[in-house]
């Protein structure tokens, strides 16, 4: 896992909604960005969505087949529905509780998707000159709007 | 090499029996240390699933964190199994065995 520490608000919270505070070009990228995640999730073929689909019973073989049998299609509806509200609300003043945490899984789901793609690890080190610079940066920024959406939506625990 | 039987060769139990002793046994829920989840989000995963107090679920995601892994909760099979779904819908690496 990784810490990161908290900076300038993406969101803010307001009463009952969460107001975004993102520019157009943020926006707009995370628009795509969520487009193109709906398409590989839903197309189901790319190995690299393993993490999102992982073992429930490494033990015993039979019966996670019999989970993923059960889950698998479930698992990717969500996903994909999640990415929908992203794409309909990545322009929208501001988030009820339900979308924001279909934005929180598809930051949450992306990432997954391209630190498996650049076989991430903890002691990386971000080398701007590198090839995968783009992706980790990436990467990086995802990292920065879910911390910013976790925040967010901590306001709905009362302890918080 | 013992020429005792391996536990391979020994009569498998009929499945009823089976299901009773596996009812018997409670499941755990473990979830994994990954190198691309939040440590904020896993802790708001936690409190978020399970109610948990801010207090606790960050013990338990530090306790990923750190020991690589951490059993988030227990119980019957069918309990467990809905746990590791809505941990699996929320991007975190769960896994369930059981308790020994």
């Amino acid at each position: 896992m990784i810490l990161r520490r908290r900076r300038s608000h993406a969101f803010e919270r307001d009463g009952d909604r969460t107001a975004i505070r993102l520019g157009d070009d943020e926006r707009s990228m995370l628009a795509n960005l969520a487009e193109q995640f709906r398409e590989v999730v839903a197309d189901d073929a790319d190995p690299d969505l393993r993490r999102l689909y992982p073992t429930a019973y490494p033990d015993d073989p039979e019966r996670d087949a019999d989970y993923s049998g059960l889950v698998h299609d479930d698992l990717v509806r969500t996903r994909v529905a999640a990415a929908d509200t992203v794409v309909a609300t990545a322009r929208a003043v501001s988030l009820d509780s339900d979308q924001l945490t279909a934005w929180m899984q598809v930051l949450n789901g992306l990432r997954l998707l391209l630190g498996t793609r650049l076989d991430i690890s903890e002691e990386d080190e971000f080398d701007p000159e590198a090839e995968d610079a783009p992706t980790r940066a990436l990467l990086s920024w995802l990292g920065f709007l879910l911390e910013e959406a976790v925040v967010a939506a901590s306001a709905d625990f009362d302890d918080a | 090499m013992s020429p005792a039987p391996s536990p391979l060769e020994v009569d498998e139990p009929d499945l009823d029996h089976d299901e009773i002793v596996d009812t018997d046994r409670p499941w755990i829920v473990l979830v994994w240390n990954d190198p691309i989840n939040l440590m904020s989000y896993v802790s708001h995963v936690f409190q978020k699933l399970f109610g948990y107090s801010k207090a606790k679920a960050d013990k338990l995601m530090m306790d990923v964190h750190e020991k690589g892994r951490a059993a988030v909760s227990n119980g019957a099979r069918e309990s467990a199994e809905m746990d590791v779904f809505r941990l699996h819908e929320h991007g975190l690496w769960a896994t369930m065995q059981q308790d020994d």
